[in-house]
């Protein structure tokens, strides 16, 4: 009984603390010229609807990636995966954006490619990216 | 026997797939594929529901050929700008067992971040899903209705397409012209025979998309010709021996007809709402025996998280053939119905509910039921038997969508 109450206490305190600490930026690297973006201009290369960007993604099934998508496209991952298998399976995009199991490996592929973009936690970020949008 | 068949060439699809990727391990190859395994099966054996331009499809029979299929698409990228892509896609069509064809095969070369253009074997965007219509976990319906989408079965070609898409404000915008050759097979009803043709063909389409609508407009013409539909060719040459040259001319299809499409659609994802609607309208430019006409759908859903459930009405209604008999033939009665009944066009209309449930990651569950109510010259229904005619007919789906 104790244990259970016990967990169920961590859980809202992680619960609590998870937005608090989890702000998600979206970032291009230091050599690309854009220097601000709206959400619904970064949802554009996110769903595939342009290609001038190239979106880097965050692992399958993180929360970082889930919020971001919910955030940015209002949209849940399972939508995203569908939008982007009617793009892939159609040869309009070559393949779905390529994922990295964390920020710092996104900051890296985006750091590396001047058309990249990417989210990340807004603790990660240095000065090898750029901060474009600050997600509410 | 069929459904280990699929089994056998999923699994050697796997297989191929993950022999390519590790052969290749090569970064630039990217291997995926979508396919549905699904069962159906109608409450009737006095008439036969199948896909637009499918044999076999379920005359009270459980089938897994109706839905079925398994795509698999590998490209190649070799530059920012250029790439090659090939699918692959098995499933029922013409003929009695599964086949595989070669779906798409083209190389893309991205001219700007705007313009692209693709050589090869490309889609023909005739209708608003005409990109996706295989792909069954990009769809919400089990199918694409074939009141809609028997119209036109021409679903690719070999030649080239050019695309283009443009940001005005909020606005998406896609414009898409193709142009090439079409071939394949058509199935034949009357004689379950599947003659080949071939079409010249080019068109366009247009879609504009703006926060969660879509809407869309296309437009196709092809140079229709199929020189081995035996049912016609042995009406024209008796038309032609009594004298009825001119008629036979316009009936037979052994030269080239000019046919065209034209379709509006509208999608929606609004708040949960999810709605798809489709209107077209098949022309003759020539005369030809082949039927005009007119068919539209609307489908509507509601997104409950994970589980959407919808409604659909579908609608087709044959216009006939735009040639008109002489007078003269009245004289020949026998020959002058046949020609009367082979002119005149066919109708049908359908309501559908199902359900599609993401129970997973890459995969969708979906259950669906049609209740189809055939018109004039037994819509499209097949193989109906004097009791069947007139009969509405219930057809009860379930399978899983994936991608991988």
């Amino acid at each position: 009984m104790k244990k259970i109450l016990t967990s169920l206490i961590a859980l809202a305190f992680a619960a609590a603390a998870l937005p608090a600490s989890a702000e998600t930026v979206v970032i291009v690297s230091a050599k690309n010229p854009a220097s601000r973006m709206f959400s619904e201009q970064a949802a554009q290369f996110f769903l595939g609807k342009s290609t001038m960007f190239t979106p880097i993604d965050q692992a399958e099934g993180s929360a970082i990636r889930n919020d971001f998508y919910k955030k940015v496209t209002d949209k849940d991952a399972g939508q995203v995966k569908a939008i982007w298998s009617k793009l892939v399976f159609t040869g309009k995009a070559t393949a779905e954006p390529k994922e990295y199991k964390s920020n710092a490996d996104v900051k890296k592929a985006v750091a590396d490619d001047p058309k990249a973009i990417g989210y990340i936690d807004k603790s990660a970020v240095d000065d090898t990216v750029k901060v474009i949008l600050t997600l509410q | 026997m069929k459904r280990k068949l699929l089994v056998a060439s999923i699994l050697g699809a796997l297989s191929l797939a993950q022999a390519h990727a590790a052969t290749l391990g090569n970064e630039n190859l990217t291997i995926s594929g979508f396919g549905t395994l699904a069962a159906a099966k109608s409450n009737t054996e006095d008439a036969r529901f199948t896909r637009g331009n499918q044999r076999e499809g379920t005359a009270g029979t459980n089938t897994f050929g109706l839905d079925s299929n398994l795509g698999l698409q590998a490209t190649y990228t070799l530059s920012d700008k250029l790439s090659a892509t090939t699918q692959v896609l098995s499933r029922k069509t013409t003929g009695n067992s599964f086949t595989t064809e070669l779906a798409w095969a083209f190389v893309k070369y991205k001219v700007s971040d705007e313009v692209s253009v693709r050589v090869g074997r490309v889609v023909v965007p005739a209708f608003l899903i005409s990109d996706y219509q295989n792909v069954g976990y990009a769809n919400t319906m089990m199918r694409p209705p074939i009141e809609m989408y028997g119209q036109n079965i021409i679903e690719n070609l070999d030649g080239a397409d050019i695309n283009w898409q443009h940001s005005f404000g909020d606005t998406n915008v896609t414009a898409q012209a193709v142009v090439g050759i079409a071939r394949g097979k058509s199935f034949v009803p009357a004689d379950h025979s599947e003659p080949r043709f071939q079409a010249p063909a080019g068109g366009f389409a247009l879609s504009a998309e703006h926060g969660p609508v879509t809407l869309r407009f296309a437009h196709v013409q092809g140079k229709l010709k199929a020189t081995d539909v035996k049912a016609i060719n042995s009406l024209t040459n008796t038309l032609t021996s009594v004298g009825f040259g001119q008629l036979a001319q316009d009936i037979s299809i052994s030269e080239g007809k000019r046919m065209a499409f034209t379709s509006v659609g509208l999608l929606a994802d609004w708040n949960n709402i999810v709605v798809q609607a489709e209107y077209g309208m098949r022309r003759a430019k020539e005369p030809v025996y082949l039927s005009e006409s007119n068919a539209w759908y609307t489908m509507a859903g509601y997104r409950f998280g994970k589980i959407l459930p919808y409604y659909a009405h579908a609608k087709y209604d044959g216009k006939g053939a735009a040639i008109t008999a002489p007078a003269a033939l009245a004289r020949i009665p026998a020959l002058n119905a046949g020609v009367k009944n082979l002119l005149a066009g066919g109708s049908q209309s359908s309501d559908l509910v199902g359900v599609r449930w993401d129970f997973a990651k890459s995969a969708a569950l979906k259950v669906q039921v049609d209740r189809v109510k055939p018109g004039a010259k037994n819509g499209y229904l097949i193989d109906v038997t004097p009791a069947g005619v007139g009969k509405k007919v219930t057809v009860v789906a379930a399978g899983v969508d994936f991608v991988f």
